[in-house]
């Protein structure tokens, strides 16, 4: 939870700084924020929080305390153009790995969305019902879509760190 | 040299609408083994089908929908409510975008694009707007809803030859108030089939896309030996 109030921060006191500032930067950022253990509030139960790690479908999941929160990256949120419809799976819903756990709609296009990791959904972000947009504007902070516990911990292994995924990117749009 | 991906067109002819889901079905799943792209065009037996934003469609309404002879189905497309009926023309392309643009955005963009360049050739102009669909001023010619599960497409378009407009004005067409609908056949003054429409859909199809086109065959009904299907 303060970690996710850190980053809430982090984008609207950057924001106006640097207003060129990607969300890659803010993603590379945020994992400064965790090296330098500042500020004191980021200290979790665990001592250590996770960087971002990605899917070949473009879901990221971010680990804190044993729950991995779950988004769309910035070339996924591109891609899509503005979100008008998240729909979620309910809370204490099991998800295996790569199962289809909602769809996110955009230009009157339903795109389903894939479970990074095998576990039961224990939160998901009420606030995209009435602000959909929130997948487009901050893809990696307030755009949350849910939370979940993380069954197979290894399953964490074979996902992108950042390096690879934005390596994974670019061979895309090649 | 640029390999264009290769297109089967398959022409369903006049089919209910819970048939035009299966045979999408069966064309979706053909993806699983290998990128075979698929261009089904069809007329459907009138229909009203809703997207994953089903909610403010409740039971009663879709009720008296079906009181006036119409189908009703909810779909996992994105759009609102729309109809579909004899003298419209469906297009479900069943593409996987690993083959073209891996991007929901660039497709629907590129089939709003086709459309626009089909009525430039019947000499009506449409153009698109925030609105998704082709518009010819404040009317919509052409309804676009898709769905896209591992990049693979379905559902798709809906043109309005010489369909029955009346149909519309029972619902918000796509949910988007103090708009109206029109088909070819309203604009040019005169009858415009879907059969006359079908291959210069094809030809701005091919040229968006940059694919190759190739006749594909008409799958088998679906045959019911009185065992319920699953």
């Amino acid at each position: 939870m303060a970690m996710r109030a850190a980053l809430r921060c982090l984008s609207v006191n950057l924001s106006p700084r640097l207003p060129q500032l990607s969300s890659a930067a803010q993603v590379s950022a945020t994992r400064l924020l965790c090296r330098s253990g500042f500020p004191r509030t980021l200290s979790t139960d665990s001592g250590q929080c996770t960087a971002l790690k990605f899917t070949e479908k473009h879901e990221w999941v971010l680990v804190e305390s044993g729950i991995g929160t779950v988004g769309i990256s910035n070339y996924a949120q591109e891609a899509l153009g503005d979100v008008v419809y998240c729909g979620l799976p309910e809370v204490g819903q099991r998800l295996e790995q790569m199962d289809e756990f909602g769809a996110l709609e955009s230009v009157k296009a339903a795109s389903e969305l894939y479970s990074p990791l095998t576990g039961e959904v224990t939160a998901i972000n009420t606030e995209l019902a009435g602000n959909p947009g929130l997948v487009n504007k901050s893809c990696y902070a307030d755009g949350w879509l849910i939370k979940m516990t993380i069954e197979k911990p290894e399953e964490l292994h074979k996902l992108m760190d950042q390096p690879a995924y934005d390596k994974f990117i670019k061979s895309l749009e090649e | 040299m640029t390999v264009r991906p290769l297109v089967e067109v398959v022409r369903l002819g006049l089919v209910p609408y819970k048939e035009g889901l299966r045979l999408q079905q069966v064309y979706v799943n053909r993806h699983r083994s290998a990128p075979v792209h698929a261009l089904l065009l069809c007329q459907h037996s009138p229909v009203y089908t809703t997207g994953i934003r089903h909610k403010p469609y409740p039971g009663p309404l879709l009720d008296q929908l079906r009181l006036l002879g119409a189908d009703v189905h909810h779909t996992n497309r994105g759009g609102l409510i729309t109809f579909h009926g004899p003298g419209q023309l469906v297009c479900y392309p069943v593409l996987n975008l690993g083959s073209f643009k891996k991007s929901v955005r660039w497709y629907v963009s590129q089939l709003e694009k086709t459309i626009i360049t089909l009525c430039g050739r019947f000499g009506v102009e449409a153009a698109s707007s925030p609105h998704t669909g082709v518009w010819v001023g404040d009317n919509k010619i052409c309804a676009i809803g898709i769905h896209c599960g591992h990049y693979v497409t379905s559902h798709g378009l809906a043109l309005n030859c010489n369909t029955d407009l009346s149909w519309f004005g029972h619902i918000v067409p796509c949910g988007i108030e103090g708009k109206g609908v029109t088909s070819l056949s309203r604009e040019l003054q005169r009858d415009v089939s879907v059969q006359e429409t079908i291959p210069h859909l094809l030809d701005a199809f091919r040229e968006q896309f940059n694919c190759q086109l190739t006749e594909g065959e008409t799958p088998e009904p679906e045959q019911n030996f009185g065992v319920s299907s699953a």
